[in-house]
């Protein structure tokens, strides 16, 4: 008998414990304070762990400095993004007002979501001090949904293709040329499916290529836009019978020499791969006829069970030392948040010294060619009718 | 102590029912029609049995041939062997799979290829193992006599195994499809690495659609899941039903 209750017992506290609904944590009123009430917590990031560099940026060069300045114990957890967004969703409708998450890295359709369902904290601008720094334009809007002041520019990088120049001589210059190039290599080029960030992306470029500005407004494609992708797939690595699921699978084809380009957001992002022998030592920039710029977020969670530690971290990711090693070649090279201009002299030249790499495309093409996201909308519309591309 | 023991089976029992329930919450408001005649789902569901049919079918062959050849010849080292696969998660092996059959690949098996081979391969080399060892037991008990006897009628080599081996083999034959069937139906990690864009296994087109922006609202997996639970289930059951005399008869013959 004595078993059985027990077993009741447990059962019924487990119920409990699930049913609970605390209240949510709330900011300091200062950063001072927050700075006093955060010291020896730890901090949960969750973030897509797909890029050694990118992680290892956070593990060996923020963490350990986090820990030293604020006495903050830095935890990354590794996630797909829309993952995280689901699970705080989940979260609200069960009425959990204390979660197990501080900090998101997110952007795009992915804050598009969040924000609709309500699921980020607001006012994070008056919040973080450095936030002062931050560039204003990339600050406003991400990917054409405004930011309202839930969510805070981290970096700002743009599309860039890579080739190997030993395999490739010529390279193509314009989208047009690059369709003429596959049908001279077959299977050497694809891009990853759609509903992988990258692989959408391409897409949209080869939609503004057609439809430049307009379908920001109006997003409908034509069926033709469709037909024409389906005749080139063919072309394309494996015939188009399949594609990569991910980037880092096309990155891998791409290291394997079995395809000759890869592509991403970040024009720096090749430079890292390239000095560890990753990548192909002959490993290019190639600047096609326009390029997305894409600014990506950090932002706290309703429901985050330590918002005063999340808002340390984040002031220690936007000072300019943080944002200059990122965008340095060891780690990341993702591109600033930050206004330089607004910056102190000694670190705008910090800045300026980082110089460029090998792999870099040419700055001045690079801002030309810079072209705005179309909204969420055109990034489901991809999503939507892509597959029958794939069938 | 058995009072425990009768709650913890409640329990256990309450789960599966627990999650239909769960199930089909989560699907409510789906629109029936338009998923039975969703293209991408149905392609999904055919190209699944195929997956599963063969690979379940092979394995539970591959499995029984070498429980009863390792226990005939004793052969003990192989049988040591022969478990090691059982060790390797399913996503190792995916991808030991994916290092072995990708760029090239070995005649038409090849990763990432729309006749799924290499997913297929994948899973006869886990699950085999695991029918091994659910057989091992069964053979390793196996009244000889039996086997004697039918020598003795002169029966041919076919029949011998049908009358004299068969009969025994029926329970865990059956438990291991199920679980098989159950398994790789919905699992993730290998085809979603060996797989191809379309059309892609059940397992890994429901994840798809839980977890990417567009269908955040989605109630289809969750229809979907529960469809399939069901048809499972009743699987289970009916098959159990159809053999339950015979295996009644074999187990007290065996305990005789």
């Amino acid at each position: 008998m004595k078993t059985w209750k027990l077993l009741f017992a447990l059962m019924m506290l487990t119920f409990v414990a699930a049913c609970s609904n605390d209240q949510p944590v709330e900011f300091s009123d200062s950063f001072e304070t927050a700075v006093e009430t955060a010291e020896g917590t730890t901090v949960n990031m969750y973030m897509w762990g797909g890029d050694e560099g990118i992680n290892d940026y956070i593990d060996d060069y923020v963490a350990p400095r986090v820990n030293e300045e604020y006495g903050v114990e830095l935890n990354r957890v590794a996630m797909d993004t829309a993952e995280f967004i689901r699970q705080l969703s989940l979260d609200q409708k069960a009425d959990r007002q204390v979660g197990t998450i501080d900090v998101v890295w997110i952007n795009g359709d992915n804050f598009r979501n969040a924000k609709q369902a309500g699921l980020l904290r607001g006012g994070l601008m008056e919040r973080v001090p450095n936030a002062t720094l931050l560039n204003e334009t990339a600050q406003q809007t991400d990917a054409g949904t405004p930011t309202d002041n839930l969510e805070l520019a981290w970096g700002n990088v743009q599309f860039i293709l890579h080739y190997d120049a030993e395999r490739i001589q010529n390279p193509p210059t314009t989208f047009e040329e690059l369709r003429r190039w596959t049908e001279d290599n077959p299977g050497r080029f694809t891009y990853p499916e759609v509903n992988d960030f990258t692989g959408n992306a391409f897409v949209r470029h080869l939609l503004y290529e057609r439809y430049g500005a307009q379908l920001t407004d109006d997003p409908t494609i034509d069926e033709a836009f469709w037909d024409d992708l389906k005749a080139w797939s063919p072309h394309l690595w494996k015939e188009g019978q399949t594609y990569p699921k991910t980037l880092e699978q096309l990155d891998q084809l791409y290291a394997s020499g079995e395809v000759w380009m890869t592509m991403g957001f970040n024009e720096r992002r090749a430079e890292a791969e390239v000095t560890k022998g990753i990548f192909p030592k002959e490993t290019r920039a190639l600047l096609l006829d326009h390029s997305i710029a894409s600014t990506h977020f950090l932002a706290i969670p309703f429901n985050a069970p330590n918002p005063d530690g999340a808002l340390v971290l984040i002031q220690e990711l936007l000072s300019p030392d943080a944002q200059l090693v990122k965008q340095g070649p060891d780690y990341w090279g993702d591109g600033t948040s930050l206004d330089l201009t607004k910056l102190d002299e000694a670190d705008r030249q910090a800045f300026k010294e980082l110089g460029d790499g090998v792999t870099y495309p040419d700055t001045e093409q690079l801002r030309e060619r810079s072209i705005p996201d179309y909204g969420p909308d055109v990034i489901d519309a991809v999503r939507e009718e892509w597959p029958r591309v794939a069938k | 102590m058995l009072r425990s023991n009768v709650a913890l089976t409640i329990i256990v029992s309450l789960l599966p029912l627990a999650s239909l329930i769960f199930l089909g919450m989560e699907a409510l408001g789906t629109d029936w029609g338009a998923l039975f005649t969703d293209e991408t789902w149905r392609d999904s569901l055919f190209i699944t049995l195929y997956v599963v049919g063969i690979s379940t079918f092979l394995s539970l062959v591959i499995g029984t041939w070498l429980a009863r050849v390792v226990v005939q010849k004793r052969w003990r080292f192989t049988s040591a062997i022969l478990r090691i696969p059982m060790f390797v998660p399913h996503i190792a092996a995916a991808y030991l799979f994916w290092l072995l059959f990708s760029g090239g690949g070995i005649g038409w098996v090849e990763a990432n290829e729309r006749n799924y081979m290499t997913v297929i391969l994948t899973y006869i080399w886990k699950e085999t193992p695991f029918v091994f060892l659910m057989m091992l037991g069964t053979y390793e008990q196996l009244n000889r006599g039996y086997v004697e006897m039918a020598k003795t009628l002169q029966l041919s080599r076919f029949d011998q195994f049908k009358h004299a081996e068969f009969p025994f083999l029926i329970k865990p034959l059956l438990d291991s499809t199920w679980i098989l069937i159950a398994f790789v139906s919905f699992a993730y990690e290998i085809p979603a690495l060996l797989g191809v864009t379309y059309p892609k296994l059940l397992g890994v087109l429901a994840y798809e659609r839980l977890s990417t922006g567009l269908y955040l609202e989605a109630t289809e997996p969750y229809a979907v899941a529960l469809i399939w639970t069901c048809l499972v289930g009743m699987g289970v059951l009916v098959s159990y039903i159809l053999t339950s005399s015979i295996r009644r008869r074999i187990e007290r013959g065996v305990r005789r």
